[in-house]
Parts: C-alpha cells; structure tokens; sequence
C-alpha cells in the first residue's frame, strides 16, 4: 500500500510537471514523449515545493487536497489548448515509420551497463533510510518539521530555522519530501529517498537525447554510460544530498539555452531554460552561479548574432530574465526580508570582494582541482578525458557548434572559483569539503560537451 | 585512429569501473551492509545506520523526555555526525544551550552539580534533569 502511495506521489509532480512543460513549451519544441517525462519530473517537483512555498505567505496548511486543487485550472487550459490544437493539426496519416536498425555488440554492452547503474542505484537509495551527514542535518529535519507542522510554520526563517545549519539554503527538495510524505501519510524517511535516484535517471535520459541528436544511437548510449558509471555521481543518487538534483535542474537549464540557441524560432526551449536555471536557484544557493552564468551566455549570443536576431531576440532576453526573477521572486523575498545569508560567502566585506588579495586562494583551489582530476576512486578518468579533449580539439572548442558549450562550461568553472575567493571560511577546508561536489554539478555538461567534440560515433562492434 | 582511441578509454574505463564497483562491494563492506539491511523493519534499519547503541538512547530520549522540553549534550561535539542525527530523531524536542534536561551517552554514572538523575537506560546513558533552585 505504501509503495502505491509513494507512485501516486512520482506520478503527481509527473503529471503537474507535464501540464507545465505543455504550457511553457507551446512554441514549437520537439521533444521525445521520455524526454518531456524526464523534464516533467523535475518542473513537477519544482513547482509543486515552490507552491508548498508560497502557502506560507497565505498562512495555508498542507493537504494533498490544498496541493493539488490549485493546478486544476491549469489542468483545465491544457485540455482545452491541447483539444483546439488536435483539431487545426489533424495529422494527414501517420508518420513515416523509421527502420530500426539492430543494436550491436557494444550497443547492448552499454545498455547493460546503464540499467546496472540504474538498478544499483535504485537499491543502495532505497536499501536505507536517510543518515548521511547533510541529508540528515541540513534537509531531511527541515522536510520533518514541515510534514509534523502540516505547514512552513510561520517564525520558520526568524526563530526555527536558526536552530539547523544554513537556514539560508533554499527549499525545494525538503518540500519535495514533505510532498512525498502528505501522500504516504508518515515519515518514511526510506520510500522518500526515491526521488533521489528518478531524478539520476531523468538527468541520463536528457542526455541520452541530447546526445542522440549529435552522434547517433550508438554515441548517446556510449556517453550515457560514461556519466552512469562515474562512481561519485552515482553515489550521491543515493544519499539523499541535493547535488544530484541540483545537477539536474543546472543541466536542463544550459542544455535548452544551447538547444534555443540552434533553433531560435523555438521559444519554448528559451522558456523551459529560464525556468529550470531558476529551479536551481530554488534547489541550491550556487544555482545562482547558473543564472549568471545562463544570463552572460545568452548575452553573448545575443550579441554576437545581433544582425540576425534583433529586437525580438533583445526582448527574449528580456523575457528570459524575467521569468527567472519570477519564479525565484518567493524565495528571493524571504531571503532578503529575513536576512538569510549563507555562512560562506555571505556577509562578504568589500575587502573581501578585491580578490586580487585574494588572490593566494588560488594554490589550494589548483592544488584540489588537480587531487579531483586525478581521483580515479570517484571520477573514473572523466577529467582526465576533458582535459586531454581540450587540448587535442583546442581548435574546434570555439567552432560555431561547440562555442557556446565551451563559454557556458568557463563561466560556470569561473563562477566557482570566484566564490572561493570571496568566501570567508578556511579555503583549504572550503575547497576540500566542497569541490568534488561543485563538479558534480556540472559534470552532465561536461559529458554532453565531450560529445560535441568527439562527433559522429559510428563504431564497427 | 578516432575510434581505436575511443575503444582503448572505453576499455580502460570498464576496467576501472568494474574494479570500483568490486571494491565497494566487496573490500568495502558494502555487501555486509546490504545483506544486514535487507530484511530490517524500517525502525531496525534507522536502528543499524545511527548505531544501535546509540539509537536505543534516542528512543529512550523521545520516551522519556516531556512534551516541549528542550535539551543538551555533554561531550558530543556539535559537528559530530551522531549529533546531527540525534537533533533530526529527537525533534520535535529542540536542542538548546544551558538545558533543562542533559543527555549523557557513553560516559559513566555522575549526576554532575546543579543536576539530578532524571532517566536512566543504564550506567552509561542516561538523562539528568536541572536541580530546581532551593533544593
């Protein structure tokens, strides 16, 4: 009974996440029906904790009714959209049907591979309840809280909060829990860690996709297998720690803006984008990073294509800021009014802010970044592959379709180091307690970048 | 020469992801927990991961302790891992400095001044409560 109740739950923020993605994608994108599932996944969530959210504005309790009624008009408009369209797009017959060719050898190898992966990672999550050390302290006492108080009590960020470390990080995962929890009417701080894994596997198929796109069947399924069986990327689908879903929502936002940035008539990957760079804003405080990093790069597209784009591009950029101010405008509010701010880089002095005498942060944020490349235990040889990639193709890494890739991967890099500069804990501590996770984060680009490079893949197993 | 290159990382790579797999399964112990887990109620599981010592006090605690009361620790440092999982299990009780009640794990039996026995698991975990001023 509890397992049917924790598929309802997965298959709610599914279905709320699929009626979002239908309104925000309604200018032309063309996603797979998986691909618009494992993006649905993630908008689901998002918006429902971020709804969960803006009740304590209201002072309104959580039920699973109180949830879900108010997606009903939405539900509504996208029958109604979705049944005007069938009428004006009545399709002629039906599509041609494309021969599948057989897999191969190696084809069937790295499907294996990949559904180990997945299995594994299913079981180690759902083998054990919550215990690991930030899961625990930091995100699973905020979900209890919320689900034992049936709401965000209302002194939550003024007197509560304090009494747990980094009453600044944002909330959309602890929400996601208590949502999971409403519908299995308990604290199963076990069935809860589901959402963890869904969302390893949502950032695999995206991939895949992606990926699918560039070098075929056999190239998505190579690529797909190199990130599933990174070992620390896998590790951290299972313990409950927010980077993976982190990772999911900085992957989608960058990969939409470089699929925007290919068909620019496509606004809906534009609006898909804006929205889940936001969604890592409300999922981790270094999501701002990727919204800086997301708005600089569609600067400089829209810069170095000003002849083509013009004033319509000039208002999408417009557009694209704004629907990321609105959709973190909640959470941005509290922040500010209750003077949240992160231990680390926070209350940050303008001394602090001059990181040319900052500058001696750099040795220890060399010196890790090398201890990582070099980490085969956690990383396989994925940096070592990216950073001989960038040598051997350093003349391709700023070619038409790689550049924006490139530029986005520099920023969000960059973006991390200058938060070590400014930050006010111990650096050799910072670094070393966080960096192996910061990488995480943009791992999945990583991958997809190593196959725009590495192109068509057509092997002869 | 693209695609010998590729085969050559992609064989190295199988290699050393079936090796660390192997490792945490088997070197590490992860096959050890798995197995212990398997068949655990969910309370039993909490039980393995916290330490069963350690989680038999904080049923105790939660037990024991009264509606609304707040407490303390001696002697687990606040970053400790044990600490954080007792503030996540003990909750709705809050964790306060200069506490009514004090939580005592893994230390033999002293009430300590200013404090009486409040609850006892035995002699190495237990709970003292604050002496009320004029006693």
């Amino acid at each position: 009974m509890e397992s049917l109740r924790l598929v309802l739950s997965i298959f709610s923020a599914l279905f709320i996440g699929w009626n979002i993605l239908y309104i925000i994608s309604l200018k032309n994108t063309r996603l797979s029906f998986l691909e618009k599932l494992f993006v649905s996944y993630g908008l689901g969530f998002g918006f429902i904790s971020l709804e969960m959210f803006i009740f304590h504005f209201f002072s309104l309790k959580f039920s699973l009714f109180s949830i879900m009624v108010w997606w009903i008009p939405l539900i509504a408009a996208v029958l109604l959209v979705a049944s005007k369209r069938r009428k004006s797009h009545r399709p002629g017959g039906k599509g041609a049907v494309t021969k599948k060719t057989p897999l191969s050898v190696l084809e069937r190898f790295l499907i294996c591979g990949i559904s180990f992966e997945v299995i594994y990672a299913f079981f180690r999550a759902l083998i054990k309840p919550i215990e690991a050390y930030d899961a625990i302290a930091t995100y699973a006492i905020r979900s209890k809280i919320f689900y034992l108080a049936g709401s965000l009590p209302h002194d939550f960020f003024y007197n509560l909060s304090l009494l747990f470390p980094h009453p600044d990080y944002p909330l959309n995962i602890p929400l996601s829990e208590t949502f999971v929890y409403l519908f299995l009417g308990g604290l199963n701080d076990q069935l809860v860690k589901v959402i963890f894994p869904i969302y390893f596997v949502a950032i695999l198929g995206i991939l895949y996709y992606a990926v699918k796109r560039l070098s075929g069947r056999a190239g998505a399924l190579l690529f797909t297998f190199i990130l599933a069986t990174i070992p620390q990327f896998n590790h951290f689908a299972t313990n409950a720690y927010h980077d993976v879903p982190f990772a999911y929502y900085c992957f989608t936002g960058t990969l939409f803006l470089l699929y925007w940035f290919k068909e620019p008539g496509s606004r809906g990957y534009l609006y898909i984008s804006a929205v889940m760079t936001a969604l890592a804003g409300w999922t981790k405080n270094e999501g701002f990073v990727y919204c800086v990093a997301n708005i600089i790069l569609l600067s400089v597209f829209l810069f170095l294509n000003r002849r083509t784009i013009k004033k319509r591009g000039l208002l999408n950029g417009f557009l694209y800021v704004g629907i990321m101010l609105l959709v973190l405008a909640p959470w941005l509010w509290v922040k500010f009014t209750a003077n949240l701010v992160n231990s680390d880089v926070g209350s940050t002095s303008l001394e602090q802010l001059n990181i040319f005498k900052q500058s001696y942060k750099i040795w220890p944020i060399f010196y890790e970044f090398q201890r990582q490349i070099f980490g085969p235990k956690k990383w396989n040889l994925i940096w070592i592959i990216f950073i001989l990639s960038a040598i051997v193709y350093r003349k391709k890494l700023f070619d038409e379709s790689r550049r924006y890739a490139t530029i986005s991967l520099i920023l969000i890099v960059s973006g991390y180091i200058f938060a070590y500069l400014i930050g006010r804990d111990d650096i050799w501590h910072m670094v070393g307690t966080t960096w192996s996770r910061m990488a995480m984060h943009f791992l999945p680009l990583a991958v997809y970048w190593l196959a725009l490079l590495f192109g068509k893949f057509e092997p002869d197993i | 020469m693209k695609y010998k290159t590729l085969k050559l990382i992609l064989a190295i790579w199988v290699i050393l992801w079936i090796s660390f797999l192997m490792r945490e399964v088997f070197a590490k112990g992860g096959l050890r927990v798995y197995s212990a887990l398997l068949n655990r109620s969910l309370d039993d599981k909490r039980s393995y991961v916290t330490g069963d010592n350690f989680y038999e006090f904080l049923v105790f605690c939660n037990d024991k302790l009264p509606e609304g009361a707040v407490y303390g620790w001696t002697k687990i440092d606040k970053a400790d891992h044990a600490r954080r999982r007792s503030t996540y299990y003990l909750y709705p009780h809050l964790e306060e400095e200069g506490a009514d009640f004090l939580l005592v794990f893994n230390e033999p039996f002293s009430a300590g001044p200013g404090y009486e026995l409040f609850a006892k698991l035995d002699d190495a975990r237990y709970i003292l409560k604050k002496k009320k001023k004029g006693n």
